[in-house]
């Protein structure tokens, strides 16, 4: 849309491959569709059910028994998914941007062809390509992983409540989905191969999965599955999960209704012939380099997002160096994206936010006697009356010793952290 | 096929009349109630209605278009009018595909490929 302001002919190519078990979405990225959006929403679900818990000692009667509906509430967001892609339909329409449902792949220089789900292709060119294709959920890649398995792709349209989950993964995805769906009284048990959250404060991290813990979650810590065989048809059906210990030889097994992958996410920048044209990625993760001007090794072709090599997977930050790089390239503007100091949330049960370094990097490069931390319990005002947890919200700020005690990381851990 | 158009009157028969096609695409043009001379109150509806009624022969097979007259000024601006209320409607005019959130509202109607894409969108 930005590039259309400065005059610029633009065309914009979004496909959704389907997951393995069907599952499809409209135009708007990860973000909207299967991430961001359905996410925050159906966290809010379950804090609400806590919600009305808390109400009571505050004054509200009503009868015991309170219930979830998952179709209700999918339903709801897939309804409010759909505005937003009706709405993004709209504004490309608007400013005079083509848009086309096909899949994009590079078919020589500064030529790309687009495939409709129809097979239909057409070739483009254009002066310029920006990517922006994402990732996708990793599979396990054991017997049963793709026949039974959902991932966060198809979690939020799930059309029948996912009943007793077993959620294999630690990352941020995992948790936050683990944590609403035990929010919404299912039956929920997180499967971990090593640690938390990797690459978040482990300390923090850890206080997140203690919070799950002691509110119902089950964890197994130091296990992974080796086999998914079904025991029954269904909506949702039976799995038998076959898992085996990271520290010996010891087998487990499971039955679950719903096994939900979120071991990490893969970048789609395989097939979509960029060694047609000669950008080069990291052949073991798949992202691409770029310079700090989004641009890749091939001058005309630029990337941002998900896909970038050693930066932030934040929607908000795609959406800013898009927006800097139609600048520099169109407005003769000079400002660079900023990758530095953006804030995040993780939406688990206790919310997360962090902006900044964690106290083990910030430890590492600028040495453990230069840095200096402040930190506190604290017992939100909210949950007092509740009689909620009074010691497990917790707050830190990271200083730099050296630097005035500037604050190089902040941590905050607690109900609506996020905000 | 083709395509067939009821015109109707109000939240009441609107409803019923949608609710009789169930099953067919159904895409509505919600307009402010004319006059003796046949003009509405509401001057965007009478720019945007020849631009919808142009597009019409790009509505898929079998759709159904409900011509629906909301009624009179005072009664639109009612903050708890049902077409507010329950259609989510919040102006006229407005041209929405019943029973999805694809909808166009006030100078969107204006606009043929707009139009055209809500009729033609998968």
């Amino acid at each position: 849309q930005e590039a259309a302001k400065y005059g610029k002919k633009v065309m914009v190519l979004d496909f959704v491959t389907p997951t393995p078990l069907g599952s499809s979405w409209g135009l708007g990225g990860t973000c909207v569709n299967v991430g961001c959006i359905p996410k925050k929403l159906m966290h809010q679900a379950a804090l609400l059910g806590q919600a009305l818990q808390d109400s009571r000692k505050f004054g509200w009667q009503f009868t015991e028994e309170v219930k979830h509906n998952w179709m209700t509430m999918t339903e709801s967001v897939q309804n409010y998914i759909g505005s937003l892609n009706w709405g993004y339909r709209v504004a490309l329409r608007e400013k005079s941007v083509t848009y086309e449902n096909a899949y994009g792949e590079f078919v020589g220089p500064h030529t790309v062809k687009a495939t409709n789900k129809r097979g239909v292709e057409k070739l483009y060119t254009a002066e310029k390509f920006l990517i922006a294709t994402g990732e996708r959920p990793r599979y396990l890649g054991i017997p049963g992983d793709k026949e039974y398995c959902i991932s966060s792709d198809d979690l939020f349209s799930l059309p029948y409540c996912p009943g007793k989950t077993l959620v294999v993964g630690a990352s941020y995805v995992a948790l936050e989905c683990a944590g609403f769906l035990a929010g919404l009284g299912l039956d929920v048990t997180v499967m971990v191969r090593s640690i938390l959250l990797r690459g978040f404060d482990q300390e923090m991290a850890n206080k997140i999965g203690e919070y799950m813990e002691e509110h119902g979650i089950n964890f197994i810590r130091e296990f992974v599955p080796i086999k998914v065989e079904q025991i029954e048809e269904g909506t949702p059906g039976r799995l038998k999960v076959t898992a085996k210990s990271t520290k010996g030889n010891q087998i487990i097994e499971g039955e679950y209704n719903t096994v939900l992958l979120a071991i990490g996410r893969d970048a789609c920048t395989r097939n979509i012939g960029l060694d047609k044209v000669g950008v080069k990625i990291n052949e073991k993760t798949g992202k691409i380099p770029v310079n700090d001007e989004e641009q890749t090794n091939v001058p005309y072709i630029y990337a941002i997002g998900d896909i970038l090599q050693d930066k932030l997977e934040l929607t908000p930050v795609a959406i800013q160096a898009g927006r800097l790089l139609v600048q520099r390239l169109y407005a003769g503007a000079t400002s660079k994206c900023d990758y530095v100091n953006v804030p995040t949330t993780v939406f688990t049960p206790l919310e997360y936010g962090a902006c900044g370094y964690s106290e083990e990097t910030a430890m590492e490069k600028f040495g453990e006697e230069n840095i200096e931390v402040y930190h506190s319990h604290f017992w939100p005002l909210e949950w007092t009356v509740a009689s909620r947890d009074n010691n497990k919200c917790y707050a830190k700020i990271i200083c730099n010793i050296k630097d005035n005690e500037r604050v190089i990381g902040f941590h905050v851990l607690g109900p609506n952290a996020g905000e | 096929m083709g395509w067939e158009e009821k015109q109707v009157r109000g939240y009441p028969e609107f409803v019923q009349t949608a609710q009789s096609y169930h099953g067919r695409p159904i895409f509505a043009l919600f307009c402010g109630d004319k006059d003796a001379e046949g003009r509405s109150w509401c001057p965007d509806c009478v720019t945007a209605e020849p631009v919808v009624r142009k597009e019409l022969p790009n509505m898929p097979d079998g759709s159904v278009f409900i011509y629906c007259l909301v009624g009179d000024r005072a009664y639109w601006k009612d903050p708890n009018n049902e077409f507010r209320k329950n259609l989510k409607l919040t102006g006229v005019p407005t041209l929405l595909k019943y029973g999805t959130p694809q909808k166009l509202v006030e100078e969107e109607c204006f606009k043929p490929e707009l139009v055209r894409m809500l009729f033609t969108e998968d």
